[in-house]
């Protein structure tokens, strides 16, 4: 139960600093931190086969989400 | 939930919603989006919509990623 | 309560060696595996870090690499033991290959951390300790001070080499 609570508090801090960090650059370690806890979280709440799919489905979807922010802000994507 | 985790993610959600509407930078905008949906998807799992959450999971990226062409658009 | 705290600081530092370690072996310091990895290391050495321990740290953002592998191996475990974390294991390379990755470090990552979080079950630890370690071994790299955690990698990287 502790590993819940120590997630989730985790997960606030993280999201506060994505919010106060102003680079956008130095903003996506700290929304990857979040992710993490996020997933983290899922599996946490509910003991259940499908929600480790659900916690690699955000995790992957997030990861995916950070990859093309970050590849549009380097200057386009290489094609 | 547990009251404690439901204050919690509320305040993930609340601190996405506000940082998206007074954000400037159009990236700072799309990443507060993503924050908004990591506070949302602990309360779909926690009532058990599990395919709901994967489902919402795995469209809020695709979202991110036409916005994200609209973005490019406007900056060059 | 005090134990489990223990149980969990003591987690934290196991995940903590072990993905660094497999992320180092990797030649993740080396170069960005994608045009986003270098963008995130610019901006880290911008605000006086290390460019190498940057481009590790760019690259744990844009794609899910041994750090992501261990998470989610720990959850498999914890959900359906050993066979759980090896389809965390499948899921990982799925992850990879979507995000334009060769995947090697986040697959080997996975594969290893299954065994080593069932071999801790066995001795007394509970796999959510893992979850929480895992997090707290991130929050150390990506979330306290970027400037200290990638010179912490730069150094690590040059003992590799």
């Amino acid at each position: 139960m502790i590993a819940l609570y120590l997630v989730a508090a985790i997960a606030v801090f993280a999201a506060i600093r994505v919010v106060i960090e102003r680079n956008t650059g130095r903003k996506l370690p700290y929304a990857n931190v979040m992710n993490f806890a996020v997933a983290g979280t899922l599996v946490l709440l509910l003991d259940h086969p499908l929600s480790l799919v659900a916690a690699a489905a955000y995790f992957v979807g997030s990861t995916l989400e950070a990859n093309a922010v970050a590849s549009t802000y380097a200057g386009g994507v290489k094609r | 939930m547990i009251v404690a985790l439901q204050v919690a993610f509320g305040l993930v959600a609340l601190l996405g919603a506000v940082s998206t509407a007074l954000t400037r930078d159009s990236y700072g905008k799309v990443i507060s989006l993503g924050i908004l949906v990591a506070g949302i998807v602990p309360f779909i799992v926690d009532r058990g919509y599990l395919d709901v959450a994967i489902t919402v999971s795995l469209i809020a990226p695709v979202v991110t990623i036409f916005v994200l062409m609209a973005v490019r658009r406007a900056e060059a | 309560m005090l134990g489990e705290f223990l149980h969990i600081l003591a987690a934290a530092t196991i995940s903590w060696i072990l993905f660094v370690t497999v992320d180092i072996l990797f030649r993740l310091p080396e170069a960005g595996g994608v045009s986003g990895a270098s963008a995130v290391a610019r901006d880290i050495e911008a605000g006086g870090g290390a460019l190498a321990g940057g481009t590790m740290m760019g690259n744990i953002v844009c794609s899910p690499d041994a750090s992501a592998g261990t998470l989610l191996a720990a959850c498999g475990v914890y959900v359906a033991g050993i066979p759980g974390g090896l389809a965390a294991a499948l899921m990982v390379f799925i992850g990879n290959r979507i995000c334009h990755d060769p995947g090697y470090a986040g697959t080997t990552g996975a594969v290893l951390a299954t065994f080593v979080v069932y071999a801790f079950t066995q001795v007394g630890f509970a796999a959510t300790d893992f979850i929480a370690g895992m997090v707290i071994a991130i929050l150390t790299i990506q979330g306290l001070s970027h400037t200290h955690a990638s010179r912490l990698l730069a150094r690590l990287w040059r003992i590799r080499q």
